[in-house]
């Protein structure tokens, strides 16, 4: 159902709210985006989705990434990625999206049917430096590998940063 | 402009002969039960009708007569108006769209008005781009676009008259609710609570839209309109100076919310508005406390009496000093006379987001009953009736539990037990009739810095249906109520467990029945006395609008807005989540996605041969 809408070149009107990412979506159209976009991501190498779960705990990044989608996106996408009448899933949309195209989208909003707005976070340097970590989380969630509500993070708490290389790699 | 004249008002059984204010067009209107000539009905805001056509003997044979769908996808709040000139006038949300529909003929179009607005006000709209309604005075109807421009409508033609810009949604104000004809004036509120606003209530000459007074939620007391001298706190002057300043750190009052978005109501004897004001700027308490102790960031959630003419304030009543919950205190102040302690009282009552039932003096601001009509309600213990201020209950208390701690199992939610959906009043039971939301919540505050125009909220927020207090009765994983509430008692008289929270505006008719609408998309008719259902249809969407009536023709008509949406709806679609089953359950409780989808429609019913 998303098979259509996944190709960013057909992006429509790209609207923005200000600031940095202004000039590029004035003049460049959805397909270069996109292209820079990844590029972004690729800076990040592939483990970006590599996301771990283990004992039903995750990953700091993971974690982040909730608390991020929890604190800007749920208000709009409904509580744990699940959708609202508002906006779309983002569980089904980390399924159908490239890392790029998603990066690409917040930073620079959307609008395809009137009056549908996804506002650009390309000047919100929280959301921009989490951007790869709400994609991880939806990840985890689309899987079914993380289910709803808080997460705990591995290691309880005290031990975060190192947890990413643990067991349990998920896709 | 003085006006003399007299008028009974009869939605509240009184005959009040009122010098001045009140708008002479719209109080002739509304005296008349054959129209329904403003949102809330009346200026009491009490939505009763005396039209007792459909019944509580033949409300079974009521059937839809036609539809109309609005075209637009979003939730759509309010209701018609019917002023008597054959035409039912509705709006939509964003874009605003404005529809006259011909009532001989089925709905026939007679003119659309449909304003071209930028859609970046959307992002800066906290929750769906809800709309709650035209008001209409003189020939003239008046709505209150998102983009905060106000409008003014010719009713016979749809022409543009004037427009006034009330407000900037570059730094995040927008506009949902519906105007107030009071006078020669238009009364418009603002909102952008989640984005740091200072919330405002203006007032703009009903002829050319000039603005003539514009009183501030917070800050000096010049520009709140308050006289500390004269204006009243729970029955004496407030005293002391500028408390919209010093009861806040630094200069927090510039982005301290208290954004009126709700309902206004209006005395005509004793010429004064009522409103309620919004949560205070950020949800993170912590940034709104002076040397770490709680203070009360006045006048967020507090209700004001004002002087139409002047926007003077007469008394005032915080309903929640520091809030640590978002309970914006919006709610409708319903005007109700009643009798307490053997006395006969000018009352002002409001069914809170609080999960608190309020009767006040609407004289004075005098604070008479405060009782929990939620049972769930946890934040607070009581009020104390002496300092009229909440008990509050330490283990709900975000404040003390802290910033980055996650508080949990707090009632109610901060959608409130009760959130915008406008109760009716019947003068004959003497009860209110409100639809609920019966959801708890987990809040944890974090530090949030302010932007000029994104959110400003600093919590992170998760749900879940409240606890049965009836494990015997109630339904399981039941998020919303309708009740019959007795404002001078503090208590309930009966009330309807629902599936999803009530998010839908009731009305009360002579006709012994209580109409509302729930989100599943059913309209439905109880007796007025025992709450028994006596009538159901569904609509094509969930139900956020609010139910009118009115008669056309010797005909009672019952009219209501479909079109799932709102906060409701991006709260409710996906299901809350189940706090016993832990990580992974999904789907434990009700997914309104599961029984309603978006689409605007307007359902108008009668009886097959009345
Ligand atoms: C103000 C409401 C709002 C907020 C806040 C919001 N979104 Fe959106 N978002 C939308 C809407 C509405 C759409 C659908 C736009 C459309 O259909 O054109 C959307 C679409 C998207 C899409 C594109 C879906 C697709 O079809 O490719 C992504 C990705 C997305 N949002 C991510 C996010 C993330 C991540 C956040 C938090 C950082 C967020 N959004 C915050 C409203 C919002």
């Amino acid at each position: 159902m998303f098979a259509t809408k996944a190709n960013t070149t057909e992006v429509g009107p790209i609207r923005q709210i200000g600031g940095k990412w202004l000039m590029l979506s004035l003049g460049i159209m959805g397909s270069m985006l996109t292209l820079m976009s990844a590029a972004i991501a690729e800076d990040d190498g592939n483990d970006v989705t590599n996301y771990t779960v283990k004992d039903g705990k995750v990953d700091q990044a993971t974690y982040d990434g909730y608390e991020a989608y929890t604190r800007v996106c749920q208000a709009c996408h409904g509580p744990d990625g699940l959708g609202s009448s508002f906006a779309p899933s983002l569980m089904e949309i980390s399924e159908t999206r490239t890392l790029g195209e998603f990066v690409a989208t917040v930073a620079n909003g959307q609008e395809i049917q009137p009056g549908k707005v996804m506002p650009s976070f390309a000047d919100d340097q929280y959301v921009m430096n989490n951007v790869n970590n709400i994609y991880r989380y939806m990840k985890a969630r689309a899987a079914g590998d993380v289910g709803r509500g808080r997460p705990d993070v591995i290691g309880d708490g005290d031990d975060k940063e190192a947890s990413d290389s643990d067991s349990d790699q998920a896709e | 402009m003085l006006r003399e004249f007299s008028y009974a008002i009869a939605a509240i059984g009184l005959a009040v002969s009122a010098q001045a204010h009140a708008n002479e067009n719209l109080l002739e209107l509304q005296e008349n039960p054959e129209y329904w000539a403003t949102q809330l009905g009346n200026y009491q805001g009490n939505r009763y009708s005396e039209l007792d056509q459909i019944n509580r003997d033949n409300v079974d044979e009521l059937r839809a007569q036609w539809q109309f769908s609005t075209g637009v996808l979003r939730g759509h709040e309010g209701g018609p108006l019917y002023v008597g000139d054959g035409k039912l006038y509705i709006h939509t949300p964003f874009p605003n769209k404005v529809f006259a529909l011909d009532l001989e003929d089925e709905g026939r179009v007679v003119w659309t008005h449909e304003p071209n607005q930028d859609s970046r006000v959307i992002p800066v709209m906290c929750c769906d781009t809800v709309n709650r309604g035209l008001a209409y005075a003189d020939g003239r109807l008046f709505i209150g676009q998102a983009d905060n421009t106000l409008v003014a409508l010719d009713s016979e033609s749809g022409e543009v008259l004037w427009e006034a810009e009330n407000g900037d949604h570059t730094k995040g104000e927008t506009n949902t609710m519906s105007p107030l004809v009071v006078g020669d004036k238009v009364i418009m509120g603002i909102s952008g609570g989640e984005f740091g606003v200072r919330g405002h209530m203006t007032a703009y000459n009903v002829e050319t839209g000039e603005q003539e007074w514009r009183a501030y939620s917070n800050g000096p007391d010049e520009d709140v309109k308050i006289d500390p001298e004269e204006t009243l706190m729970l029955g004496e002057p407030i005293g002391e100076e500028d408390l919209g300043e010093t009861t806040w750190p630094d200069d927090e009052w510039k982005r301290g919310g208290g954004a009126p978005w709700g309902w206004v109501t209006y005395d005509p004897e004793l010429d004064l508005i009522y409103y309620g004001t919004g949560n205070p700027g950020t949800w993170n308490p912590d940034q709104r406390a002076i040397d770490g102790e709680p203070a009360d960031n006045k006048w967020a959630i507090t209700v004001f009496a004002r002087d139409p003419d002047t926007g003077e304030a007469k008394w005032v009543y915080q309903k929640v000093p520091f809030d640590e919950w978002d309970y914006d205190g919006v709610n409708e102040n319903q005007l109700i006379d009643v009798e307490i302690d053997g006395e006969q009282r000018k009352g002002l009552a409001i069914i809170d987001r609080t999960g608190f039932g309020f009767l006040l003096d609407r004289e004075n601001g005098e604070l008479l009953v405060a009782e929990k009509f939620a049972p769930e309600t946890n934040w607070a213990s009581h009020y104390d009736m002496e300092t009229g201020r909440p008990v509050v209950n330490e283990e709900y208390s975000t404040f003390r539990q802290g910033v980055d701690v996650n508080t949990t199992d707090i009632c109610p939610t901060a959608m409130g037990a009760k959130n915008m959906q406008p109760s009716a009043y019947s003068p004959e039971t003497g009860l209110l009739y409100a639809g609920i939301n019966r959801i708890c919540m987990n809040y944890e505050p974090y530090e949030t810095e302010y932007t000029a125009g994104q959110p400003y909220v600093g919590a992170t927020l998760t749900m879940m249906p409240a606890p049965q207090e009836d494990e015997e009765n109630g339904m399981e994983g039941r998020m919303g109520s309708f009740i019959a509430w007795d404002p001078v008692k503090g208590e309930k008289a009966w009330e309807i467990d629902e599936r999803f929270a009530v998010w839908s505006g009731a009305l009360a008719t002579a006709g012994d029945l209580a109409f509302y609408g729930t989100l599943e998309g059913y309209l439905k008719a109880v007796d007025i006395e025992t709450g028994e259902e006596l009538w159901r249809f569904k609509t094509p969407s969930g139900i956020i609008g609010n139910v009118n009536t009115f008669q056309y023709e010797g005909k009672q008509y019952i009219a209501v807005l479909s079109g799932v949406g709102g906060w409701a709806g991006i709260g409710l679609a996906a299901g809350l989540e189940d706090p016993e089953e832990g990580l992974g359950a999904v789907g434990a409780f009700a997914a309104l996605d599961d029984y309603t989808k978006l689409g605007g429609v307007l359902t108008v019913f009668a009886l097959p041969d009345a």
